[in-house]
Order: structure tokens, then C-alpha cells, then sequence
């Protein structure tokens, strides 16, 4: 308990120090300001509530909130109201909340495109040269369009990639791979769900997102950086993707239930992985801590599949705070304390978050336990694609293009269309909604 | 003096049914992706509605539900209530087990059924496939998808209105069973001459609720197949929800169909109390 107490005071006086560190070495007055709240913000921080919209893959994320924001209202004095909200309606929620006037200060988001207009300007409480503490690339997110100022943080980097069971592998005399192709993929799944008597050979989450992972594996994008429809150019490489997934579901070797029985709604199958009905689970870093804790057999992070191309797709979390909030830079605050260095190393350590900021990077996380699946998602980390960002220069139409994908991914699934249609409807659908961008 | 006592009432009723449904409509002539910045439309959205093709194959699973589930409904709660009106022995128990699932959350509805109605795990499936059954994709496969909702619709439902019906039935004059029964009516003539003439105006009741539910059923739909397979069981409220809260976030969309169905709600009413009336007068 004591070194808990005396943890808990280290990360504040090292909160501190780190704010009156970034003032002494000379960064500019504006940011300064932001960063190390003055006598006189403290006290009218005091007693003020500000509440945090927040959703978690774990129990460890949860919990580590939650520790941070005992630390954080010791520090300001003020209170934070932590709203847990379950991912499959955040946004509805949230714009819920938005039209009702009844904004949270801050938000945990992964899709901060939609909330462009509601966004603090976070430049204003932290100073211009804020953005540059993250990695390059990962704010392009929660950078306003047309102002180019910072709107919100990029709160942890998520890298898509499978997980295997190790002991269903083993079981079937079938090593371990270290570098694979989706062909081989493919088989070694097949070959295990052989000799082990599983359901499934192979499952990857209901998400559009994931499925654009095994797009850029195969060389196939959908936007670039300059807002234009790639589409069209890499239709027959997106296709062979498509192909290569869904004839697993089709041939009832992945879970097409999941796919099909769920309507518009998102699915992963962490539950079927953990009930070891499938040997291959290709999902993301996210899941590393919920299987580390419910995981009752070995399971390890493999690379992903390398076609033309290997490495992940980037996704994360980010943290937006909100322009209607009664105490915007206590909100700004809140996040600049949320994403400092301690504090996301911390996550980072206990949820197997990878980090975003390029200090934290440069450094290194040391993972307590899982290294070599963290070690597997930083190195893919490092091997994606510059193309895989292309789609971010639209955060507006994200959602809504991966939505498609997904939902053309499910009619493939079921025979009502065939991979060609599917990557021609999702050609048209993605001009029509850069169309919207024009108007 | 008696406004006063209907104020409190009418207070709620106005905040939060009309004035919502007077925004609602309002706003169906509006475009908007955040509710709070509105585009005036005209009818556009309306008629963005009628030029989905989408809404063709929404209103015809609305359809097969609506009367699939109300006919169903109707028939089987006659049938309980009677059986439950009839019964000597554990009422209470028989009752209660009747009424429960009226009491079940609809999410817990939908989790529990997407349990029993899965696949490859189902306990229905598991029993089907000891029997020599097959194991049939309730929730894969389109037709098996809308059978399943229309089942799941039902068994909610079901108490609610059996006891609705069991409240009629023992609001008939039982001297007038007796004197029938003394005169050699046998049980099933009494049914059809006497008891389901007597109980039609709870049955028009039950008509009229069965079909509103029938038309806002969505919550343990949602659930239990998110509106899938392939959009099989997409019902007008998941149409609307869809609209006005999925990417790409249209509410003027949404509220448009949300009075369409007002309005289609309001016809079906007011046709089954206006042939209920004409009925009752003949």
C-alpha cells in the first residue's frame, strides 16, 4: 500500500518536474502556459468537474484510468466523472450527447473525424509545437482539414495483425511461423483445424478496418494521401484479398455466422479464439491484455501475412476534448496529463498499448510480460506500408468506407455477390462519398 | 378542477412524446450529421426515402413480420388464455412462467436466443442433429432469420396479451356458459359460439397493440441479428435508427421515416378500431 502511495507520488512529482522540464528547456510561452498550470488555474480548477467519455478492450485499461485520474484530481484538485461506455455505441452515444448539449469535456474516440467541428483547439492550451511530441503521421487524424491546427492526441497506435494458438499448432506438428504468406497462412490454419478437430481454420473480425489489412498485404488501397479513389488501380490485387478471406467463410472453415447473423452490428471473434474453436485470430495489438487474462492456453503474436507487402494497418485511439466544455483548459489539461510520458507509458505497459509518442518510441516500451507479441506488432508496426495512411487524409469518410467494405465483405460471404462486384461497389460507393468532400 | 388533476400527466406526455414528435417531424425537413446544424431540404428526404431501393425489401420484411407476428400472436394468446382460464391446478406457477418472458430485458431476449439458435453450438441445434435434424442456419440464412425474429417477436409478447385475454374471458357472464352447457353445447361450440363473440373487444385490443409492436419491433431484433442475414430482418425502426445513428449520421433521414411509420402506424389503428366499430354495430 505504502509503495503504492509512494508510486502514485512519483508520477505526480514527475508529472510536475516533466512540465517544469518542457518550460526550462525553453519551448515557446503559449506552450509553456498550456503545460504547467499556474497558481491561479489551479484554484479555479478546484472543486471543478469534468467528465471523461472513455471506453476499454480491458480490465487493465480500465483500471489504469482510473488510477490516472486519482493522480490527476490529487494534482488539480478538481474531479473527473469517468463515463465507461461499451465501444458498439460510443458514437451514438456521443452524438447523442453532442445534439443534446450535453458534451463530456474528453473523450477516448477512434474516430475523431466525426467530431471535427466539436473539438477544442488544443494549439490554444498547448501550444503550436504540441503535435510535434507524437509520432509523424499519427496526428493527421485529429488535425482540423482546412485550419491545420492540433484537435485532439493520438492516444495509443493499434497495428492489425493474427494471433495463433500455440498449443492447437504444436498439437498438429505445425511450427510456429515467423514470416508466412496468406497462401501458407491459409494452409497452416487448415492443416490445424485438421488435426485438432477445431470448428474453424481461421477467423478476422467484422470490421473493414481488418480486412484492409490484407488489402495492403496484397498491394490494394482504397484512398490515397491526396483524397483520391486508388481504388480503381488496384482492384484486381483487392480482390484476390477479398477472395482468399471469404472462400474460408464460405466454406464454412471461419465463422461466416458471425459475419452474417449480425446485421450492421461489429463482431470480433475474441470469444470464439479463446474457446479454441479456431487455431488463426487475425485482429489487432488491442487484444493482447483481455487474452493474456482469459487466455487458458499459449497463444503468441505472429507477423502478419507478407504478399507484396507485409506490416499492419494503422488504426488508434485518440483523445479529443470538446469546445462546449465549462473549463476547456482544464479539459486540455486532462488530455496533455492523460498523454504525457509517464502516464502513457504506464498504459502502455499495462494494457500492451503501443505508444504514440516519439519520445516514448524512440526509448522503447519494456513490457512486463508478452514482449515477444509486442515486439511482433512494433516490428509490423514499422513494415506498413506509407500507402496504408493514405486513407487517413479523409477522417471524415473513414467509417463509412470500412463500413462498406464490411458490409460487402458479409454479401460476398453469404454468395449474394462475388469478390469483383464487391471491389466495383466499393470503387463507386468510395467516389461518391470523396464526392461529398467537393460540395 | 379536473385539468388540474391530468396536468401532471399531461406534462410528461407532452415533453416527451409531442413535443419530440412535433421536433421529429420538423426536422424531416432538414439535413443534419450532428442534430445541432441544419440544412432545410424540402421533402428531399422523403423522397430519398421512396428513391432507396433499400426501403423495398425494409417494408416488405416489415410486412411479413407485422402479420405473420400478429396473426401468430393473436391465435396463440386466444389458445393460452383459454387453456390458463381453464386450468385447476398450479394457476400461479402456469402464470407466471406465461409472463415472464415479459419481464426479460429485450437485449437479454435477443442474447439468450442468439445462444440457443446458434449453428454450430445451438442446444436447439444440438437437439435437432440428435434427432437426425440437421442443423439448420437460423440466423444465416435469410428466410430461417425472419422465421426466427417472428418466433422470438411471439414468445416475448405473448403473456402480455394472454392476460389481457384471460382478463376477458373472466369477464363473461359465466350463466351464460352454464345455460349453454345445460343445453348440450359441447366445449368447442361455446368457444365459437359464445366465448370468442363476447371476447372480441379484447381481441380488438389485442389487434391494435400487436400490430404497433409488430411495426416497432427492433430492440431484441438488433440483438439477436443486428437486422441480418443480409438484411433479411431489417425492420422500418432499424431503418430508421440506421439512418439517423450509423455513419454516414443523416437525421432528417431518419425522422422522415420515423413519421412514415407514425403514419402507417396511425392508419393501422385507426382501420382496426374503425372495423371493429362497424362489427360491433352489425
Amino acid at each position: 500500500m505504502k509503495i503504492k502511495k509512494l508510486r502514485s507520488k512519483i508520477a505526480i512529482a514527475a508529472s510536475l518536474a516533466l512540465s517544469a522540464g518542457l518550460v526550462a528547456t525553453g519551448l515557446p510561452s503559449a506552450q509553456a502556459a498550456g503545460l504547467q498550470p499556474t497558481a491561479a488555474q489551479l484554484a479555479a480548477w478546484k472543486g471543478k468537474e469534468i467528465t471523461y467519455y472513455f471506453y476499454n478492450d480491458s480490465q487493465a485499461e480500465l483500471d489504469t484510468t482510473k488510477s490516472q485520474i486519482a493522480d490527476f484530481e490529487k494534482l488539480t484538485g478538481a474531479k473527473v466523472k469517468l463515463d465507461v461506455i461499451p465501444y458498439t455505441s460510443l458514437d451514438t452515444q456521443l452524438q447523442a450527447r453532442l445534439a443534446a448539449g450535453n458534451a463530456p469535456d474528453v473523450a477516448r474516440l477512434n474516430n475523431p473525424g466525426l467530431y471535427i467541428k466539436d473539438s477544442l483547439d488544443l494549439e490554444k492550451y498547448l501550444g503550436r509545437k504540441y503535435a510535434a511530441e507524437f509520432l509523424k503521421g499519427s496526428t493527421l487524424q485529429v488535425t482540423h482539414p482546412t485550419t491545420k491546427k492540433l484537435i485532439g492526441v493520438p492516444y495509443d497506435l493499434t497495428v492489425n495483425g493474427p494471433f495463433i494458438n500455440v498449443d492447437m499448432f504444436k498439437k498438429a506438428g505445425v511450427a510456429v511461423p515467423t514470416s508466412w504468406n496468406w497462401t501458407e497462412l491459409v494452409a497452416a490454419g487448415k492443416k490445424v483445424q485438421k488435426a485438432t478437430g477445431s470448428e474453424y481454420a481461421f477467423a478476422i473480425d467484422k470490421s473493414g478496418h481488418r480486412v484492409s489489412t490484407a488489402m495492403s498485404h496484397f498491394g490494394a488501397y482504397m484512398v490515397d494521401k491526396n483524397q483520391r479513389n486508388v481504388l480503381p488501380t488496384s482492384k484486381f490485387r483487392a480482390e484476390k484479398a477479398i477472395k482468399i478471406i471469404t472462400d474460408l467463410y464460405k466454406a464454412d472453415q471461419a465463422p461466416r455466422d458471425l459475419w452474417i447473423g449480425t446485421g450492421t452490428k461489429y463482431s470480433s471473434p475474441t470469444a470464439i479464439f479463446l474457446a479454441q474453436q479456431t487455431p488463426i485470430f487475425f485482429s489487432g495489438n488491442w487484444q493482447v491484455a483481455a487474452l493474456a487474462k482469459d487466455a487458458k492456453f499459449d497463444f503468441a503474436a505472429v507477423p502478419n501475412p507478407k504478399e507484396l507487402n507485409g506490416g499492419g494497418w494503422p488504426g488508434g485511439k485518440f483523445l479529443v476534448a470538446f469546445n462546449a466544455s465549462k473549463t476547456p483548459d482544464l479539459a486540455a489539461y486532462f488530455l496533455y496529463f492523460l498523454a504525457d510520458t509517464a502516464q502513457m507509458e504506464q498504459m502502455d505497459k499495462n494494457a500492451f498499448w503501443l505508444p504514440t509518442r516519439a519520445d516514448l518510441v524512440a526509448q522503447g516500451v519494456k513490457y512486463a510480460t508478452r514482449t515477444a507479441d509486442m515486439g511482433v506488432f512494433q516490428a509490423d508496426a514499422a513494415k506498413t506500408p506509407a500507402a496504408a495512411y493514405g486513407i487517413q487524409s479523409v477522417p471524415t469518410l473513414t467509417g463509412n468506407i470500412y463500413n462498406k467494405l464490411r458490409d460487402l465483405m458479409t454479401e460476398v460471404i453469404a454468395g449474394k455477390i462475388t469478390a469483383k462486384q464487391a471491389v466495383q461497389t466499393q470503387i463507386d460507393f468510395i467516389d461518391a462519398q470523396l464526392a461529398t468532400l467537393r460540395k | 378542477m379536473p385539468y388540474l388533476f391530468v396536468a401532471p400527466n399531461m406534462l410528461i406526455f407532452i415533453t416527451f412524446i409531442i413535443w419530440p414528435a412535433i421536433r421529429g417531424f420538423q426536422i424531416s425537413f432538414y439535413d443534419s450529421i450532428d442534430g445541432r446544424t441544419f440544412t432545410p431540404v424540402g421533402t428531399g428526404n422523403y423522397k430519398a426515402i421512396f428513391g432507396d431501393p433499400t426501403v423495398a425489401e425494409v417494408a416488405k420484411n416489415t410486412a411479413i413480420y407485422v402479420v405473420f407476428y400478429v396473426i401468430i400472436s393473436t391465435l396463440l394468446s386466444i389458445a393460452f388464455a383459454l387453456i390458463v382460464n381453464e386450468q385447476k391446478f398450479a394457476k400461479g406457477f402456469f402464470r407466471a412462467i406465461l409472463f415472464l418472458p415479459v419481464m426479460l430485458s429485450p437485449i437479454v431476449v435477443g442474447l439468450i436466443w442468439n445462444d440457443v439458435l446458434d449453428r454450430k453450438v445451438g442446444p436447439l441445434n444440438a437437439l435437432l442433429q440428435a434427432i437426425g435434424g440437421g442443423s439448420p442456419g437460423w440466423l444465416v440464412e435469410p428466410k430461417l432469420g425472419m422465421m426466427a425474429v417472428i418466433f422470438v417477436g411471439v414468445w416475448v409478447h405473448l403473456g402480455f396479451y394472454s392476460i389481457i385475454l384471460l382478463a376477458g374471458l373472466q369477464g363473461i357472464d359465466r350463466s351464460l356458459l352454464e345455460a349453454a352447457a345445460m343445453d348440450g353445447a359441447t366445449r368447442p361450440q361455446i368457444i365459437r359460439t359464445i366465448i370468442l363473440p363476447l371476447l372480441k373487444p379484447t381481441t380488438l385490443v389485442i389487434l391494435i397493440l400487436a400490430t404497433i409492436h409488430g411495426f416497432q419491433s427492433f430492440d431484441f431484433i438488433y440483438t439477436l441479428t443486428g437486422g441480418g442475414p443480409l438484411g433479411a430482418t431489417t425492420l422500418i425502426v432499424q431503418y430508421i435508427y440506421d439512418r439517423a445513428f450509423q455513419t454516414p449520421i443523416q437525421y432528417g433521414l431518419g425522422s422522415a421515416a420515423g413519421v412514415i411509420l407514425f403514419m402507417i402506424i396511425f392508419a393501422f389503428t385507426a382501420l382496426n378500431f374503425l372495423l371493429g366499430k362497424k362489427r360491433e354495430a352489425i
